[in-house]
């Protein structure tokens, strides 16, 4: 149990490590620039105790190197090198759930699937993929049938998919806003107003799709749990966690990214200003604005195939 | 003061063409202008994502979702075996319908052309496409034509037949009698309309006349044919390709580690022929190389995927290729040019179109080579790509291509040309 523990602390500092630096790549920051603690202590909303451990773990893997009563200085500098670190970051979490889940949200497992197929597959004891799938049960995506094997629930991993969390979060997310005793949380909506200007400020080719997946779930699962229903509440934050947990970032063009957080920040101006029926109209269009895809199918002098865009400027 | 000078886009149905077009506008924004784009219905909002405004053709009664989704699936059935046949076999099952579509297409779309035009009043019109619509020569402004699909477009001594899939030199004969045949009922249909709205005929097969005021050649000089009588210089151009700017692409995790990249792209409609792309995966399997595989808007037809490959419905191309050592195309030209301007090789299996004759000319000039959609082996697609990935020398010889291109972007000298057709 108290080996459990200390992995689950290992596991948050990992999640923060990766957390800091995707701030300081939002942010701009360049070898040679100092972390300040506080900073970094606001911008990720946690304490400066967990902030220390984080900064000892980056400085462990050379990311960033400790002056003496001058603090921690960034070590790598381009967007590659640091986004490498992230990824190797999540691999040192990359608990088995973790991967189990990658694999699902690529197709390389079925979306049924045996303890024994994934203990041969991972080569882990039993006992790790048993513990891996109550996790990801947890979050509702995978549940046990009746006798021994494991069902995935859909992930949103195919426009088809896509299209359906679109036309569900077109109902919802309004909804949420305009329901009565919406009650903003201001330090959090701070927080990402913060991100999401370091974001639009860190200069062109910084604001890459992972960042931005990153920050706008953050932002709608804000949205969702300041609404004030409670069933709004809690089933939008489960399909922002599924949204989450899916995995892909949409390969989406540098001009929607900066249009789309602008969008963001808009919605966040009429919240503060208790405008709530504006808000709730700016987030309709910037859900129809996000939904639009690419035909799915398109030739010349045979109509593009293109249920999507469509439907969606219509309706 | 001046306004600055609006440029109408009107790029065809298909993404090669939507996308060169992305890429001269981003340059013609950049050097001071305004472009718009006119775009088919079911492509609504493709262009805004890249930050320009859009003008959209009316969808018309009939052509509803659900009816274009009928009409798709009429066509998959149909012509997805056409396109295991030989270049001349396609004239009068694939090429001759296809004309055929093309024409009604125009035909349709011509009022609502002049109607829009007539609201924008551009200073000049780019035309991406394979057919004339009189509302733009009757627009009152310059025109630019683009040639996109391959340099065969624009016929001449030296220049093997357009969608033919030959070599210069190869006996056209059989193949030019074929395609007079296959065309010739829908070129006389689009002649009478042509001369309804006031434009000379057109010789037989021909469906487009070049631009009086300019043509751009989206033809590197890597892949160019030696013409017997060079073309105009005053109005025909020829771009290093026409690459756009595209967001930077993050690598996604495989389940394995290291090896080559490979892109695998066969375009939206080459990826309807999900079964294709299956026993592909199937020998990618056993390749020591990541595949990167573009699969439309069908991934959810694919069930196992192997470790080392990642499917997605869209990537950004460009950023992509840029990373890979090997790209796996159907021929169109979008990728081809992407291939070289990056230094990649190309694998071509073509499917139908002006493929046939990309593959024929990645093969004869040494930059890639061709494997044909029907036939292949899981040994003999294999070997093609291994040794692809291994051909030391050809990797070399792309270099100089990709110098040369990047040298001389296509994207900003179409976008000075178009510009000083204005002066």
């Amino acid at each position: 149990m108290r080996h459990e523990t200390r992995r689950n602390v290992r596991q948050n500092h990992l999640a923060l490590a990766q957390k800091i630096l995707s701030v300081a790549l939002e942010r701009g920051l360049v070898p040679g620039d100092h972390l300040p603690e506080q900073i970094f202590s606001e911008a990720c909303g946690v304490s400066r105790t967990p902030i220390r451990s984080a900064f000892k773990i980056l400085e462990e893997k050379d990311i960033l190197q400790w002056r003496q009563e001058e603090g921690y200085f960034l070590a790598l500098g381009s967007t590659d090198e640091i986004g490498a670190v992230i990824r190797a970051l999540e691999d040192a979490e990359n608990s088995v759930a973790h991967r189990i889940l990658s694999d699902r949200a690529e197709r390389r497992i079925t979306d049924v699937q045996s303890v024994s197929a994934l203990t041969r597959r991972y080569k882990v004891p039993r006992t790790s993929v048993l513990n891996a799938l109550k996790i990801l049960s947890k979050d509702g995506i995978v549940r046990q049938l009746p006798g021994r094997a494991w069902a995935f629930q859909p992930l949103v991993d195919s426009p088809a998919a896509l299209e359906d969390s679109f036309d569900f979060r077109l109902i919802m997310e309004p909804q949420a806003i305009t329901a009565p005793e919406f009650a903003l949380d201001s330090k959090r909506a701070g927080l990402v107003r913060e991100h999401m200007n370091a974001a639009l400020g860190a200069g062109d080719g910084r604001l890459t799709p992972t960042i931005f997946r990153r920050i706008d779930i953050e932002f709608h699962i804000l949205i969702a749990e300041c609404s004030g229903n409670r069933f709004l509440r809690g089933t939008l934050a489960a399909h922002h966690r599924l949204r989450k947990a899916s995995q892909k970032s949409a390969a989406i063009p540098d001009f929607r990214l900066k249009q789309a957080m602008l969008e963001h920040l808009e919605i966040l101006d009429s919240l503060e200003r208790n405008q709530f029926q504006l808000a709730a109209d700016q987030i309709t269009v910037h859900l129809r604005r996000s939904r639009i895809r690419k035909p799915r199918a398109a030739n010349r002098g045979i109509p593009p195939l293109a249920k999507g865009p469509n439907r969606g400027a219509r309706t | 003061m001046m306004r600055a000078p609006e440029i109408a886009f009107f790029p065809e149905a298909s993404f090669g063409a939507a996308l060169n077009c992305v890429g001269i506008a981003q340059e013609l924004q950049r050097q001071g202008a305004n472009p718009v784009f006119i775009c088919h219905a079911g492509f609504t909002g493709v262009f805004a994502e890249y930050g320009f405004k859009e003008y959209h053709l009316p969808e018309h009664p009939g052509s509803s979702a659900e009816a274009i989704a009928d009409y798709w699936q009429e066509f998959i059935n149909t012509h997805l075996p056409h396109f295991d046949l030989s270049p001349l076999e396609q004239l009068p099952t694939y090429v001759g319908p296809t004309w055929r579509a093309i024409v009604e297409t125009a035909i349709a779309a011509e009022g609502d052309l002049a109607g829009l035009l007539a609201q924008i009043r551009p200073d000049a019109i780019v035309l991406d496409n394979v057919i004339m619509f009189p509302a733009i020569a009757n627009a009152g402004c310059p025109w630019v034509r683009i040639v996109s699909c391959a340099e065969t477009e624009i016929s001449g001594v030296g220049v093997p037949p357009y969608l033919s899939g030959l070599a210069p030199g190869d006996d056209t004969g059989a193949f030019n009698t074929a395609y007079a045949a296959a065309t010739r009922d829908v070129h006389r249909h689009y002649n009478a309309f042509r001369k309804r709205h006031g434009l000379t005929a057109l010789p037989p097969g021909t469906f487009l006349e070049s631009s009086p005021d300019l043509n751009l050649l989206l033809a590197p000089q890597a892949v160019r044919y030696e013409r017997a009588e060079p073309l105009n210089a005053a109005c025909f151009v020829f771009l290093e390709g026409c690459v756009r700017r595209e967001s930077d692409y993050e690598l996604p995790r495989f389940a394995v580690d290291g090896g080559p990249l490979v892109y695998v792209g066969f375009g939206s409609l080459g990826a309807v022929d999900t079964a294709l792309i299956k026993r592909m995966l199937l020998v990618f399997q056993t390749i020591p190389a990541r595949f990167l595989v573009n699969v439309g808007g069908l991934i959810e037809a694919y069930d196992v995927v192997p470790d080392n490959v990642h499917l997605a419905s869209w990537f950004p191309q460009p950023s992509v290729i840029e990373q890979a050592s090997l790209v796996i195309h159907h021929g169109g030209n979008n990728s081809f040019c992407e291939a070289l301007y990056h230094g990649v090789p190309s694998l071509v299996m073509p499917y139908c179109w002006d493929g046939h004759d990309n593959a024929q000319r990645a093969q004869d000039v040494g930059v890639g080579r061709r494997i044909n959609r029907a036939g292949w082996t899981d040994a003999s697609l294999r070997v093609a790509i291994m040794d692809l990935l291994e051909d030391a020398p050809m990797r070399r010889h792309l270099a100089d291509v990709a110098r040369d291109m990047q040298s001389y972007p296509g994207t900003s000298r179409a976008a000075r040309e178009i510009l000083q057709l204005l002066d």
